[in-house]
């Protein structure tokens, strides 16, 4: 592992030097939120460390893409398909740890079988640029062994007060910082600062799991007629913002949109939800899972149980981020640990 | 001495760094040199309607030939995505056997945006497919067995590719019944074709209406209530199921009823698909992608499977 010094201003130079040849997306203030935006200079960056409502997975896997284009020559009573893709340059800047961890998983989601050459091509073009972050009162990645990362990232910024300790990820990570910053190697001292910055991070976290994370799918499978997903089902509104804004939910929608001469159709894909009604709804109107129950349960196993036996890792990076989104309060800390309660009743 | 000493030296850095390169995460599992060799999954082939016929108010046969004469290469139980520029696409079963000419059958009910345009197109009218999709029913498996088909409604869509494939080689296999219900006489499918099986005397048929029906002069119940007289070898007998989702739980107490393992029982399930590639999650039942795992599975595998049946 190799660790670069940089001072506090010299961040400033290497962003700029960044978007002469990237698009750069990173933490911006908009309307009081901190959400994640293209930046245009680097005093638009807003690197406080703190969880943001929506994850970066947007620019990755964006909340409407287009996947094919059809054409129509009606006088020539011709026909063509061409595949989109739109991928550009770009650098995610200040990701932190848990979103790392998720697009690790969204890799191997799109990956597997046949891959699917939307993500794959964007996720080429794309430099991840980590920091380290502070938790609030719903993150818990402690719990679910994501408050750290090792690899995933190309740089990876870690502030220890006096200045940014930049852990090199990959050599175009390498290269870059050394062709748009200067930086020099990290001392031990400085090194051994982040471990400090870790131990203070570990101590500060509100939330927490009562079960080991390995524990988690076996729990949840016992967990299938618990009376939780009744207790949460009656309060849920099914609006699947836990879903929009959960960092490794990828389902989608597949849609046409046609021009008014019909010359030219546009197939797209949306983000879907499976807490939305008609998820599961087949044409001929039966329903698979009609109840926000059922809905809710399919949503937590997906995170804890299902997705972890086809793709292994849990698929909750615990960034808290649908707690902190939900209408009506569903916490998923509350609900794993009072499963986790039952599931230690019922082994008296 | 010296000069080789460094040689060694920029090789094995050179190492380094390859091997950097490939455990480097931030690439998406080292697909990275070939990714853009990797073509859209979404692109799908130009068809066009061959023929079509209306088989009730509700259904019509279709017979569609794909533009670049190439075979499409199927197997019985699995489907094609089908589009239609504008309406959308939608995963439709193959309704005929395999086939080394380009052309195959798919049998549609008109229930959405997608399926009433499609019941507007005529011959010569283009359409898109991709596929096929899905495990098929294993024909190898069956052979040398009594075979019992049940199907409900259009059930019989996805079922009729089999039951073909299976009459093509008709000594192969052993007796072979099929019952069949639907709501109403007027929609049961293939009725003329039923005929001609049965006539040849190489499978017997049942139909069932659901209640009764003043034009109709058959049997009346469930599909269920054909069951009991049936006279079945449960050590040599394979069912295969495929009607609504309602169906399978009283067929398939029924199928216990007749001593049948679940190991020899098959179920082709119905999910709503955008993808067909196990990616959308629209289909699946935990951790199963139906698209991939399925639509044809063996009773005894997802027996557990919560939410299957």
């Amino acid at each position: 592992m190799e660790f670069r010094f940089l001072p506090k201003k010299g961040i400033a130079i290497f962003v700029t030097g960044l978007l002469k040849e990237f698009k750069v997306y990173g933490p911006v203030k908009k309307d009081g939120f901190l959400v994640y935006g293209e930046i245009a200079s680097p005093s638009d960056l807003n690197l406080l460390h703190t969880p943001t409502p929506l994850s970066p997975k947007q620019y990755l896997f964006p909340p409407r893409e287009t996947l094919l284009k059809f054409r129509n020559n009606n006088s020539e009573n011709k026909t063509s398909i061409e595949p989109v893709t739109e991928a550009h340059d770009q650098v995610l800047f200040g990701i932190h740890p848990c979103d790392i961890h998720a697009i690790r998983l969204l890799d191997r989601v799109f990956a597997y079988g046949t891959p699917d050459s939307n993500y794959l091509k964007r996720r080429d073009k794309t430099l991840i640029i980590g920091i380290d972050c502070i938790p609030d009162k719903h993150c818990f990645c402690r719990s679910v062994n994501t408050m750290t990362v090792e690899s995933g990232f190309d740089l990876f910024i870690n502030d220890i007060g006096a200045g940014f300790v930049i852990e090199i990820g990959t050599q175009r990570g390498k290269e870059l910082l050394s062709k748009y910053s200067k930086t020099r190697k990290a001392t031990i001292r400085e090194i051994s600062k982040i471990a400090y910055f870790k131990k203070k991070k570990m101590e500060s976290f509100v939330a927490s799991l009562n079960a080991e994370a390995s524990t988690l799918p076996l729990i949840y499978s016992g967990s299938y007629n618990s009376p939780v997903w009744e207790k949460i089902g009656k309060i849920c509104y099914g609006c699947g913002s836990c879903n929009l804004v959960c960092p490794t939910c990828y389902c989608f929608d597949v849609r046409d949109d046609i021009n008014l001469n019909t010359a030219e159709t546009e197939r797209y894909r949306v983000w879907d939800g499976c807490l939305l009604e008609d998820f599961a709804k087949v044409a001929g109107g039966h329903n698979f899972r009609k109840t926000r129950a059922e809905r809710l349960r399919h949503r937590f196993n997906r995170k804890f149980q299902y997705q972890v036996d086809k793709f292994g890792g849990l698929f909750c990076v615990g960034c808290g981020r649908c707690s902190r989104t939900c209408l009506v309060n569903i916490n998923i800390v509350e609900v794993t640990n009072e499963l986790i309660e039952e599931s230690n009743k019922d082994r008296g | 001495m010296n000069s080789l000493k460094s040689q060694t030296k920029t090789e094995v850095e050179q190492k380094k760094e390859g091997d950097k390169r490939i455990t480097s995460t931030s690439q998406p599992l080292n697909l990275s040199s070939s990714v853009f060799d990797i073509s859209s999954p979404y692109i799908s082939r130009l068809a066009r309607i061959d023929g079509v016929a209306r088989l009730t108010e509700k259904e019509r046969l279709f017979k569609i030939a794909i533009e670049d004469n190439k075979s499409l290469g199927h197997s019985p139980g699995q489907f094609i995505m089908l589009s239609i520029p504008g309406y959308g696409e939608a995963p439709i079963s193959i309704s005929s056997p395999p086939s080394k000419k380009n052309t195959f059958e798919i049998c549609v009910r008109a229930v959405g945006n997608l399926t009433n345009a499609l019941h507007r197109l005529t011959k010569g009218d283009r359409l898109w497919i991709r596929g096929p999709y899905g495990k098929p029913f294993p024909v190898e498996e069956i052979k040398g067995k009594d075979l019992l088909f049940i199907a409900g409604g259009i059930g019989l869509v996805p079922m009729r590719s089999l039951i073909k494939t299976v009459l093509n080689t008709r000594l192969t296999f052993g007796k072979i019944n099929l019952l069949y219900g639907v709501k109403n006489p007027d929609e049961i499918l293939f009725k003329d074709e039923m005929s001609q099986w049965e006539g040849s005397g190489n499978i017997s048929i049942q139909i069932t209406i659901d209640k009764p029906h003043p034009e109709w002069k058959g049997h009346t119940g469930v599909v269920t209530t054909l069951m009991p007289p049936l006279k079945i070898d449960e050590t040599k007998t394979s069912a295969i199921v495929v009607g609504p989702p309602i169906m399978y739980k009283y067929v398939i107490m029924s199928l216990g009823d007749k001593r049948i393992s679940g190991h020899d029982i098959y179920v082709s399930l119905e999910r709503r698909m955008k993808c067909g590639l196990g990616k959308c999650g629209h289909c699946q039942i935990n951790s199963v992608y139906v698209c991939q795992e399925g639509p044809v599975f063996r009773l005894s595998d997802i027996r557990y499977l919560r939410e299957a049946i």
